[in-house]
């Protein structure tokens, strides 16, 4: 913290990399980069401020100016890191999206936002070359890995290598817009979540109070950077603090993390509960042969924690994995355990020194010790998101007063540990990442034999909770294999494969209010074959 | 053999997507665009409907190239 206050520029791109090369570190290593097959190269804070610096003369060069929104469809490699970094050195306001998405949702994300450029692969291009008609909406598509020039699709393989590596970033005030990412609500489509350059204060304080680095440890965050703590807690933290860390293209595969882990001497693991749920399944003498003495803290974000899990972390690391809570709209840790406190097995843990966070009622009052309610954080704080963007209203909604309510359920202790027990709406969070029931059932509907459709997420021993989606099908249409298969591909291709139902269940009609809303607690009810509970609201067909 | 390859390449392309995947021995999940943990689980749904055949969770999970996904499904085939 105090090595930022000495500069008077805050843009974020300029504190990652520039900064850390003022502060003398240079030649450290800022990422060790693993490819799939694992392959190694490092980087260091030199290069990093060299690349961003390329990247970020060749977006100004093609028309990227102070205050453009601009996303990122790129695969985990060194170029999403440069060219994020020198998107935030122009003054643009950055997105990273998840290389998954589907195309609708990709085109609902760049109409929402208004954004015109695009940085991509010639993988992804089959994606977006027929997603506009240009008359309609200009989206400039910047690929990096190869020179072909048409009318809006920008090659630059070449410039890459050659483009000028000094740049004078913008200048950036606190409350200038930085980056967003995508967050579901339980209606509508997903939201952008709008963050500013000063969220930067909070990136790094949170980071020291919590990951608690040295100078000389090798950290690794192993979230998408499409998500969040990706951003938050995988590029600009461990950066801002010029702390080396591990950057892995591959996905979740036991043996290689296991490996990557020996091999590169890692220190501090970021991770989230569904990964270490599915190496739980694994034999404890598959983890024997490793060497895993180096890793001295493991932190979990994304989904609670069960006791079970932090027991199945002591026995085969020999170190309690440490929960904390966030969200992106919070765009820092807000709730941690963390070494120094005494760890709960379950809980959250407690606020960090700068947050004040409380249980309240649906007024806003404050809630007894012990007591379930809403898990509110008081504004403001530096990371805090300013907007949804074009959604003012629903933006306005997320407060009780001075409180930003998080839609969590949890209560506080008599020493002051909060816990966490569910969400107040029906957003259904698999594997950390929240899922609007709302979207998928709209797609669904958009399926021939599908008439009604009724999406929960269910508890699940891997994902923490997983998508089932309830349909009713069309006339005589029997539900069958090939027919599930296509939903399923439908979703995936449509919204994200996250989105994707892992279960499907026909039945004859859903439960709805007489106002036409579903009862999603109702089927979710029948899942789980509980008592259907409170049901005076509900319409009987032809009652 | 080759038969195979088309087929299992036809399959890919409706999971993802992409009428243009090439795929070969040495194509692992960063080389295809889409193919994540969850979209895994649909592609194996999706070889096992196509080939009538069944994957164990470990033989699902743990191939580490479309090369070692071929072999476990010619033996299958051949089973």
């Amino acid at each position: 913290m105090n090595n930022m206050l000495k500069f008077p520029n805050n843009n974020i791109g300029y504190l990652c990399s520039d900064m850390q090369v003022e502060l003398g570190r240079g030649n450290k290593v800022a990422f060790k980069w693993i490819s799939e097959s694992m392959e190694n190269h490092d980087y260091t804070y030199a290069d990093l401020k060299e690349s961003s610096n390329r990247t970020a003369n060749i977006l100004s060069r093609y028309g990227l100016k102070s205050r453009d929104n601009i996303m990122f469809l790129l695969p985990r490699l060194p170029n999403l890191f440069f060219f994020f970094l020198g998107a935030l050195k122009v003054g643009a306001n950055s997105c990273i999206l998840f290389t998954s998405i589907g195309d609708e949702s990709l085109k609902d994300r760049i109409i929402e936002t208004q954004t015109h450029f695009i940085v991509t692969t010639t993988k992804f291009l089959f994606k977006l070359e027929n997603l506009f008609d240009d008359s309609l909406y200009i989206l400039n598509i910047i690929v990096i890995d190869d020179n072909q020039k048409t009318k809006n699709r920008i090659g630059i393989l070449d410039e890459l290598l050659s483009a000028g590596v000094d740049f004078k970033t913008t200048p950036t005030c606190m409350d200038h817009n930085s980056h967003f990412h995508f967050t579901s609500g339980s209606t509508g489509k997903p939201k952008a979540v709008q963050h500013v350059h000063g969220s930067a204060e909070n990136h790094l304080s949170s980071f020291l109070e919590v990951i608690q680095p040295s100078e000389d440890e090798v950290y690794w965050c192993t979230a998408d950077p499409g998500w969040v703590t990706g951003v938050s807690y995988g590029i600009i933290a461990p950066c801002l603090y010029g702390l080396t860390q591990i950057q892995f293209s591959g996905n979740f595969n036991s043996s290689k993390w296991m490996q990557i882990i020996e091999n590169f001497n890692v220190n501090i693991i970021y991770s989230a509960p569904t990964v270490f749920r599915i190496m739980m399944q694994y034999e404890d003498s598959f983890f024997s042969p490793y060497n895993l003495t180096n890793l001295k803290r493991i932190y979990s974000v994304g989904e609670p924690l069960n006791p079970v899990i932090i027991e199945w972390g002591k026995r085969i690391f020999g170190k309690e994995i440490l929960d904390t809570w966030f969200q992106t709209e919070t765009g820092s840790i807000m709730i941690a355990m963390r070494p120094g406190l005494e760890i709960r097995y379950g809980s959250m843990g407690k606020p960090l020194s700068n947050v004040s966070a409380q249980i309240l009622d649906d007024n806003g009052q404050v809630i007894i010790n012990n007591q379930k309610g809403l898990l509110c954080i008081k504004k403001t704080w530096p990371s805090m998101f300013t907007s949804y963007i074009n959604h003012p209203d629903i933006y306005k909604n997320k407060f009780l007063g001075e409180y930003y309510s998080s839609g969590d359920i949890a209560y506080k202790d008599d020493d002051g540990y909060f816990w966490f027990v569910g969400r107040n709406d029906d957003v259904i969070n698999t594997a950390g990442h929240l899922i609007s029931p709302f979207e998928v059932e709209s797609a669904l509907l958009e399926i021939p034999e599908i008439t009604d459709a009724g999406v929960v997420g269910v508890p699940d021993d891997l994902l923490y909770e997983k998508v089932v989606a309830y349909i009713v099908l069309r006339g005589d249409i029997k539900m069958t294999s090939t027919l599930n298969l296509k939903i399923k591909l439908y979703i995936a291709q449509k919204i994200s494969s996250i989105a994707s139902p892992r279960e499907i269940r026909t039945t004859t009609s859903i439960p709805k209010t007489k106002s036409g809303k579903i009862m999603r607690r109702l089927l979710k009810n029948q899942y789980l074959q509980l008592d259907f509970g409170d049901i005076s609201t509900l319409e009987i067909e032809n009652g | 053999m080759a038969d195979l390859w088309e087929e299992l390449t036809s399959v890919f392309r409706m999971v993802f997507d992409n009428p243009k995947i090439v795929i070969d021995e040495k194509t692992v999940a960063s080389d295809i665009v889409g193919w994540d943990s969850f979209s895994h689980m649909n592609l194996i749904a999706a070889i096992e409907q196509h080939f009538n055949v069944e994957f164990s969770l470990s033989e699902a999970v743990n191939f580490q190239d479309v090369g070692e996904l071929m072999e476990t499904l010619q033996k299958k085939r051949t089973s």
